[in-house]
């Protein structure tokens, strides 16, 4: 028996008390709070009246609306109408109107192949934009470059629902693009873009930049030299580039859009914007919006479909499959640096006139189009756009004050700062606890931590918030924990779980960066792990963990799905985007939209400060969605 | 002062075997150093000893005292980490203070204390800096200084002087070596350069894949090398094999190489060898001699192959009977590439070793 009573001593040795509270901890966040929600769900799609079954499989497969055979394939349509058109002296006349129709009556392929439909265009669309954008910036010199290093960034800037009303509001039969082509280009037709084609063009909008942040990161991290060889070689232009430099970032184009997929499938504020500007259509038969209707509505879980189970499961495991594949290509990201010494400098070319065209000819359309959302929704909320038609007419404040006067907003504002403050609490010890012992203790199931404390990042909020029912809902059903009661409570849990990421992935890089004997030279000394753990680790990370906190309450304070899925069982304590949605969704004052806009316009304020906060602490720029 | 003893210490990450079966005493008030090329378990011995990684088997002393389960931060021993680990965030006047802050010493004797050490180490007035705006060899003296504060049971060096220039890292040996002397402290030093290990060491242990290849004084593991390693690893030589011809009564082996017939010795009374053995020769360069010496000893004459100038010598190779021989001789005599010339080089100084194992053959294949 001495292999028995060496593990046994091991075991004395590694857990002293720092470690066996940390640990403790840990666990228990992530068990209670995240593995037993979100397994439940498991449960719940197999055992049907009592006993395992599939037949919820089956009565969700052969529904037309889940799965729509054959497809509805046609993407567009042209409609000639007439309309009545007011002449200057009065009098009205009737003008033969064209009108393209994109997406309104399909294509559908049912709720499930509806969503991956549109996360898989929206990954390829937002991989090609992504990349050209990624490699232009990184290896190019041009005039007017850190301009659009700063609008590339803005698609990022979360203001849920209201840019994708806005986007609605632009394409819609009355909106601004058609005022365009009618009354400035005296065009002879109109076009209406919504369903699933609106979907997947707000969502590449936003979603683009994931993919540049991730393969520009990529770019600047290869060693130089590596190109350098090639070029030596005889390798030069397309040939380098697809040789070396390509292959070598594909590990940043992996995880970007294996992340733009999955963000894009648990999206909720295309689908409800849209519904907002246009009614209920084709852009929300998304399983995204099915879970969503089905758990929102629902007052116990008996009123839920069972196909709702089903395609809650889909997801999560769509969602598991996308974290394996980042796991695995993040590993590989490190053979871009596997060379380190030598002269760092980039590798930049100045552009000659030709080429500063052709950049400006792909840059300057891409950053006008995907910055207008944010734009639109400053205007939104500072003008009378809501109810002036296709342009504004009329500045106002009115929208602003709301934010401080209107009883429900400061409510609303009051609830997501409660909760996000509550839950940062929280985050910064779970954060910090699992961060130490991934990086420092050589325990048994270490992995797992690591594994558990990163797939948040993939795990869509609509999962989280659906497992969260089901589990407390029924364990704790009519308590405090009771999510049908008291949403609040879980709100902060769910707010922990989904955005500590941030800052453990900050702690990590953190204890990467500082060297373990610092710590071994306080224990040599007589510090026991305690003492060395708060008089030696806690000061030197502390920039870290005050930068990934700073990031992680900014993503707590615009989580959409959770928000949605909890607080519609509560409204009183529903937080900010939960306010917005139902601005925005069930339309109902005049002048409402704006107010959703003004919070959207305190949403990306205060991004904004977060953000270049956490990078002024940080002293660096952090990988905005740090996988 | 405390001697310091291993019993059976075995250490393994993974399958590599870090430290295999070492056992060895280190006596009160000795410089004791582990000598080794990188990867040879030399750190790790120490980092066990610090109570830093645990053993896997075997037991550790500190006088009778056994320390193996003792966690690093009740074994007292004060250790001067390789890349120093100086805390940023304090001044050097904290950081020397911390172990004694932690022992809850009472603020003036701190102060009192820190001061000594300080002008020990020739720091005085550095207190309020940061580790950011001190030198490399200052940075050093802290971490130095930092271990020896809290009058440690033993002090632990992990390679202090490999991230210091060439002559800092002469002077701050002799300085560590004389600083040891004066507390009287054992010491425990690390280090893969034996230049280094042979000035400041008492005794040195050679180490190679996690075990002790032999414990002596820097001279004994020169002259009397125990095994192949020691004998290459240390100082450089002339190598080639052979097969004994003949064992005579006081131990002079005749060994031919080829065409050359030479006699020789195995460095230690206890290593056997047997006629018809294949065997190793190796003979350091300064032991030939361009005058016939006294003692037994072989002749050997060969074209010079290459010369070039040390300073102090010449080194030269000669070709004789098909073997290079690395001779080092005195930079008066006048040497010519392409001329014959003649050396002498004593029987005794003549070391032969057996190859016994398949290991020392792998090992002949390496140096190759």
């Amino acid at each position: 028996m001495p292999r028995f009573s060496n593990l046994l001593r091991s075991v004395r040795r590694e857990f002293d008390s720092l470690t066996t509270t940390q640990l403790i901890l840990v666990l228990f966040i992530l068990i209670f709070f995240l593995l037993l929600p979100v397994f439940s769900i498991l449960y719940k799609a197999f055992i049907f009246q009592g006993h395992l079954s599939i037949q919820q499989f089956e009565q969700t497969f052969s529904d037309p609306d889940m799965i729509k055979y054959p497809p509805n394939l046609q993407f567009f349509k042209i409609m000639h109408r007439y309309r009545f058109e007011v002449l200057p002296n009065g009098s009205r006349i009737l003008v033969p109107l064209t009108t393209l129709v994109i997406g309104t009556d399909g294509p559908d392929f049912g709720y499930i192949f509806n969503s991956i439909f549109v996360s898989t265009c929206v990954m390829i669309f937002a991989s090609i934009i992504g990349t050209i954008a990624a490699f232009i910036m990184a290896r190019y010199n041009f005039p007017g470059k850190n301009v659009f290093r700063v609008l590339l960034f803005i698609p990022l800037l979360a203001t849920p629902f209201v840019n994708a009303y806005v986007i609605g509001k632009v394409l819609g039969e009355g909106g601004l693009l058609n005022y365009i082509l009618r009354h400035v280009l005296h065009a002879p037709f109109t076009v209406v873009i919504s369903g699933l084609p609106a979907v997947i063009l707000i969502q590449t909008l936003s979603f683009f930049p994931i993919v540049y942040m991730n393969v520009l990161s990529s770019i600047i991290n290869i060693d130089p030299s590596l190109e350098e060889q090639a070029e030596n070689l005889g390798a030069h232009g397309f040939k380098l580039f697809r040789t070396i430099t390509f292959p070598l970032s594909l590990p940043g184009l992996a995880a970007g859009a294996t992340l733009v997929f999955v963000f894009s499938m648990e999206d909720l504020g295309a689908p409800i914007g849209l519904a907002g500007a246009f009614g209920d259509g084709l852009h929300n038969k998304l399983m995204s919006f099915y879970v969503y209707t089905q758990f929102q509505q629902a007052f116990s879980l008996e009123q839920v479909s069972p196909s709702a189970y089903v395609v809650a499961l889909i997801m999560l495991m769509i969602a598991v499959v996308a974290f394996m594949l980042i796991k695995k290509y993040v590993s590989l990201r490190q053979y871009a640096m596997l060379a380190k010494g030598g002269r760092w400098s980039p590798r930049v070319r100045k552009l000659g006139p030709l080429g500063v065209l052709a950049v400006y000819a792909f840059m300057i359309p891409l950053v006008v189009v995907s910055c207008f959302p944010q734009i639109g929704v400053v205007v939104l909320a500072l003008t009378n756009w809501a109810t002036s038609g296709a342009i504004p007419t009329s500045f106002t404040l009115e929208y602003m004050q709301a934010l401080v006067t209107k009883p429900d907003v400061v409510t609303a504002i009051r609830n997501s700062v409660t909760y996000a403050g509550l839950a940062i609490l929280i985050t910064i010890i779970l954060g910090t606890s699992a961060a130490y012992i991934v990086i420092r203790r050589r325990i048994p199931g270490r992995d797992l931590i690591d594994v558990m404390t990163t797939i948040p990042i993939v795990i869509p909020g609509i999962i989280v918030a659906v497992g969260y029912l089901i589990f407390f809902g029924s364990i704790f059903f009519k308590t405090f924990m009771d999510p049908f009661i008291n949403p609040g409570a879980l709100l902060v849990f769910t707010y922990t779980v989904r955005r500590s990421p941030f800052l453990t992935r900050s702690v990590v890089a953190g204890l990467q960066q500082t060297h373990v004997s610092l710590e071994e030279a306080a224990m040599n000394l007589g510090a026991s792990r305690v003492k060395t753990f708060f008089s030696i680790v806690i000061p030197l990370i502390s920039a870290n963990v005050i930068g990934g906190a700073i990031l992680s309450f900014v993503y707590m304070m615009n989580e959409v799905s959770t928000s949605l899925l909890l607080g519609a069982h509560n409204p009183a304590q529903g937080p900010i985007t939960f306010l917005m949605s139902q601005v925005i969704y069930s339309t109902g004052t005049v002048g409402a939209v704006s107010i959703a806009a003004a919070l959207g316009v305190l949403l990306m304020v205060l991004q904004i400060t977060a953000i270049s906060l956490s990078n002024y602490i940080l002293k660096q720029r952090v990988a905005f969605l740090g996988v | 002062m405390v001697t310091v003893r291993l019993d059976n210490v075995v250490k393994t990450f993974g399958k590599v075997v870090a430290v295999d079966h070492v056992t060895l005493t280190i006596n009160h008030g000795e410089f004791f150093s582990f000598l080794g090329p990188s990867g040879c378990g030399k750190t790790t011995t120490l980092r066990v000893i610090a109570g830093l990684e645990w053993c896997d088997s075997g037991r550790i002393f500190f006088d009778d005292q056994d320390v193996t389960d003792l966690p690093p931060y009740k074994r007292n021993t004060g250790m001067v980490f390789q890349n120093y680990a100086l805390w940023p965030h304090m001044t050097v006047f904290d950081n020397i203070a911390y172990g004694l802050k932690i022992r809850k010493l009472p603020k003036d004797e701190i102060r009192r204390r820190v001061k000594e050490v300080l002008e020990l180490v020739k720091l005085s007035g550095m207190e309020n800096r940061y580790p950011t705006q001190l030198s490399g060899g200052q940075q050093q003296r802290v971490a130095l200084a930092r271990a020896l504060v809290v009058e440690p049971r033993v002090l632990l060096l992990d390679e202090p002087l490999s991230n210091l220039d060439a002559k800092l890292r002469i002077e701050m040996r002799e300085e560590i070596k004389k600083i040891q002397k004066k507390l009287g402290i054992t010491a425990i030093y690390v280090t893969h350069d034996q230049e280094e290990a042979m000035v400041i060491s008492d005794r040195i242990a050679v180490l190679n894949q996690g075990k002790v290849m032999q414990v002596g004084t820097p001279q004994e593991l020169y002259r009397r090398p125990r095994n192949l390693f020691v004998a290459t690893f240390l100082g450089r030589y002339t190598i080639f094999r052979g097969r004994v011809s003949e064992v005579d009564p006081s131990y002079v082996v005749t060994v031919k190489a080829g065409s050359l017939v030479i006699k020789g010795m195995p460095p230690a009374p206890d290593i056997k060898v047997r006629e018809g053995d294949e065997v190793v020769i190796i003979i350091r360069p300064h032991s030939f001699k361009l005058t016939p010496p006294a003692k037994p000893h072989n002749v050997i004459e060969g074209v010079i192959d290459w010369v070039s100038y040390i300073g102090p010598y010449f080194e030269i190779r000669v070709k004789a009977s098909g073997i290079d021989f690395l001779f080092n001789i005195d930079p008066e005599t006048p040497v010519r590439i392409g001329e014959r010339m003649k050396a002498y080089v004593s029987v005794e100084e003549t070391m032969v070793f057996p190859i016994s194992a398949a290991k020392d053959m792998a090992y002949m294949q390496e140096l190759k």
